[in-house]
C-alpha cells in the first residue's frame, strides 16, 4: 500500500478545500498573464468582427497519461464558448481524439444550454480533424482559412506537431495562444507563437478566468504544495551535503 | 430532471475516478480488479468514440461537399480516400499487403514530410523571435538555441580542434545544468496542475461530461 501517495492526495484535497473556505478572507491574488489577459481582448474583438475562435485540444487521448491537459483545454474551452455565446459564427473546438471530440461538444451544449442559446450549438462544432498527430494538424490551414478563424487557442495536449499548428495561426494572421504539458513541445511553442503558456500556465486557465472558486483554490494548493517540495529539496540537499543521510 | 440526470453523472463520475485512482495506492484485490474492470471499459468505450469520430469527420467533409464550400474538392478526396481505405481495410485486414503499401508509400510520406516541414517552419519562427521579440526571454533564448546548435553538431572546418571541445563543454553544461534543472522544474509544476485538474474532475469542479 502506498501511503504515502495517499498522504500527498489526501493534503491536496484539504488544502484544496481549506482555501476555498478562506476565499472570502483572504482573496487569491495571481500574477497577471499576458496570454489569457490579450485573450479575453481577442475574444471579444472576434465576437464583435463576427469572426470565430478555434480551441484545440490537441493530440491526446482521454484515457491517456496526457489526457490532463486536454481537460484544463475543456476548462478553458467552457470559458471561451460563454464569451462567444451571442457570436454570429459559434466557437469550433476540435481534437485529434474521438473520445475527446464528443466531450468538446457536450462541453459547448452545456455551455449553449447554460445561455439559453441551444440554436447556436451545431454537432459539428466540436470535431475530431484526424486520428493521427500529423493527420490533425494537415487539416489545420483548411479550418482556419475556410471557418474564417481570427483566434487561435492550443490548450492541450501536443508533441511536435504543436508547434507547425500554432505556425499555421500565424500565417493565417490570427491571434495564436499555445499551451501543453510537454516540455519539449513548450519550447518549440515559445517560438512559434506570440503568447506561449510557459509550464503548468495550461492548468491555471480556469483560476484566470474565474471559473470558480476551486479553479482559484486549486491554484494556491499548487503553490503551497510547490513550496513544500522546494523546501525539501534544499533540506535533503543541506543533508546530502553534510553528509546526515546517504 | 436536468439536475437528477447531473447528479447521476457528477456521482458516476467520482465513483468510477475514486475507484480507478485507489488501484493505484491500495493492493486490495478488489479494487484492483475493479480498475481493470473499468480500465477495459474505457479502452471499449474509446475505441467506439474513435468511430464516432470518424463519423464526425465525414459529416463535416459531406456538408462542405453538399454545400460546395470552398475548398470542397479537398473534402471530397478525403471522403474517397477514407472510404477506399476503409473497403480495403475490411476486405483484406491491416496487415495485409495492399494496406502494408498504402501506409507506406502515402501515409508516411505525407507525415514525414510535414515533419520536415517542422523544421523549417522552427527555423523561420526562430529567427522571428530574435528579429520581433525585443526581450530577455526571447534573447536568452536564442543565444542558448545558436550555443547547442554549434556545440552539437560537426563542423566543417576545425572538427575536434580545442574551439569545437570547448563549445560541446558549453553544450553540455547547459544542456545537462540549466535545461535539465528547468525542465524539472516545468515537470514538477506540470504534475502538480495534472494532479488539481484531475481533482478537480473528481469533486464534479470540472465536469467534462456536461451538466
Amino acid at each position: 500500500m502506498n501511503i504515502l501517495g495517499l498522504a500527498v492526495l489526501g493534503l491536496f484535497v484539504l488544502l484544496m478545500l481549506f482555501f476555498v473556505s478562506i476565499r472570502t478572507r483572504w482573496p487569491a491574488a495571481f500574477r497577471p498573464i499576458k496570454a489569457y489577459q490579450e485573450l479575453n481582448t481577442a475574444v471579444e474583438r472576434a465576437v464583435e468582427a463576427g469572426e470565430r475562435v478555434h480551441l484545440s485540444l490537441g493530440t491526446g487521448s482521454v484515457i491517456g497519461s496526457d489526457s490532463a491537459a486536454a481537460f484544463a483545454g475543456l476548462s478553458l474551452l467552457s470559458q471561451v464558448a460563454s464569451a462567444t455565446t451571442t457570436s454570429d459564427k459559434p466557437i469550433v473546438a476540435t481534437a485529434g481524439d474521438g473520445a475527446m471530440a464528443m466531450l468538446a461538444q457536450d462541453t459547448l451544449r452545456s455551455v449553449y444550454a447554460e445561455a439559453n442559446a441551444e440554436e447556436h450549438f451545431k454537432a459539428i462544432s466540436g470535431r475530431m480533424l484526424g486520428p493521427t498527430p500529423f493527420s490533425y494538424t494537415a487539416e489545420i490551414p483548411n479550418l482556419l482559412d475556410n471557418e474564417e478563424v481570427s483566434v487561435h487557442v492550443l490548450a492541450g495536449s501536443f508533441g511536435a506537431e504543436g508547434a507547425l499548428a500554432a505556425d499555421f495561426g500565424r500565417r493565417q494572421g490570427a491571434f495564436v495562444l499555445a499551451g501543453t504539458e510537454d516540455v519539449q513541445s513548450q519550447a518549440l511553442l515559445f517560438a512559434t507563437t506570440d503568447y506561449p503558456l510557459v509550464g503548468e500556465e495550461l492548468f491555471a486557465a480556469g483560476a484566470y478566468a474565474d471559473a470558480g472558486p476551486l479553479h482559484a483554490a486549486s491554484l494556491r494548493t499548487q503553490d503551497a504544495i510547490r513550496l513544500m517540495i522546494i523546501l525539501l529539496i534544499i533540506v535533503g540537499t543541506v543533508l546530502k551535503t553534510l553528509g546526515v543521510i546517504s | 430532471m436536468k439536475i437528477g440526470a447531473y447528479l447521476i453523472w457528477a456521482a458516476t463520475a467520482i465513483g468510477v475516478g475514486v475507484v480507478v485512482l485507489l488501484g493505484y495506492f491500495l493492493d486490495s484485490q478488489l479494487v484492483l480488479s475493479l480498475r481493470l474492470a473499468l480500465m477495459r471499459w474505457a479502452v471499449l468505450i474509446a475505441a467506439a468514440a474513435l468511430l464516432l469520430g470518424l463519423w464526425n469527420l465525414l459529416s463535416v467533409h459531406w456538408s462542405k461537399v453538399s454545400e460546395q464550400y470552398p475548398g470542397w474538392p479537398y473534402s471530397a478526396l478525403l471522403i474517397l480516400a477514407f472510404l477506399v481505405t476503409l473497403s480495403l481495410g475490411l476486405m483484406f485486414g491491416p496487415d495485409n499487403a495492399v494496406m502494408v503499401v498504402i501506409f507506406d508509400y502515402i501515409q508516411l510520406p505525407i507525415e514525414t514530410s510535414l515533419m520536415a516541414l517542422l523544421a523549417v517552419s522552427l527555423v523561420v519562427a526562430g529567427y522571428r523571435v530574435v528579429a520581433s521579440r525585443r526581450d530577455v526571454s526571447s534573447l536568452v533564448f536564442a543565444v542558448t538555441a545558436f550555443l547547442i546548435l554549434i556545440g552539437t553538431g560537426p563542423w566543417l572546418i576545425g572538427n575536434g580542434g580545442s574551439l569545437q571541445i570547448l563549445l560541446g563543454e558549453i553544450r553540455n553544461w547547459l544542456a545537462q545544468v540549466w535545461a535539465a534543472g528547468g525542465a524539472r522544474g516545468i515537470l514538477l509544476g506540470v504534475a502538480l496542475g495534472s494532479i488539481a485538474t484531475g481533482l478537480r474532475v473528481l469533486l464534479a469542479a470540472d465536469r467534462p461530461y456536461g451538466g
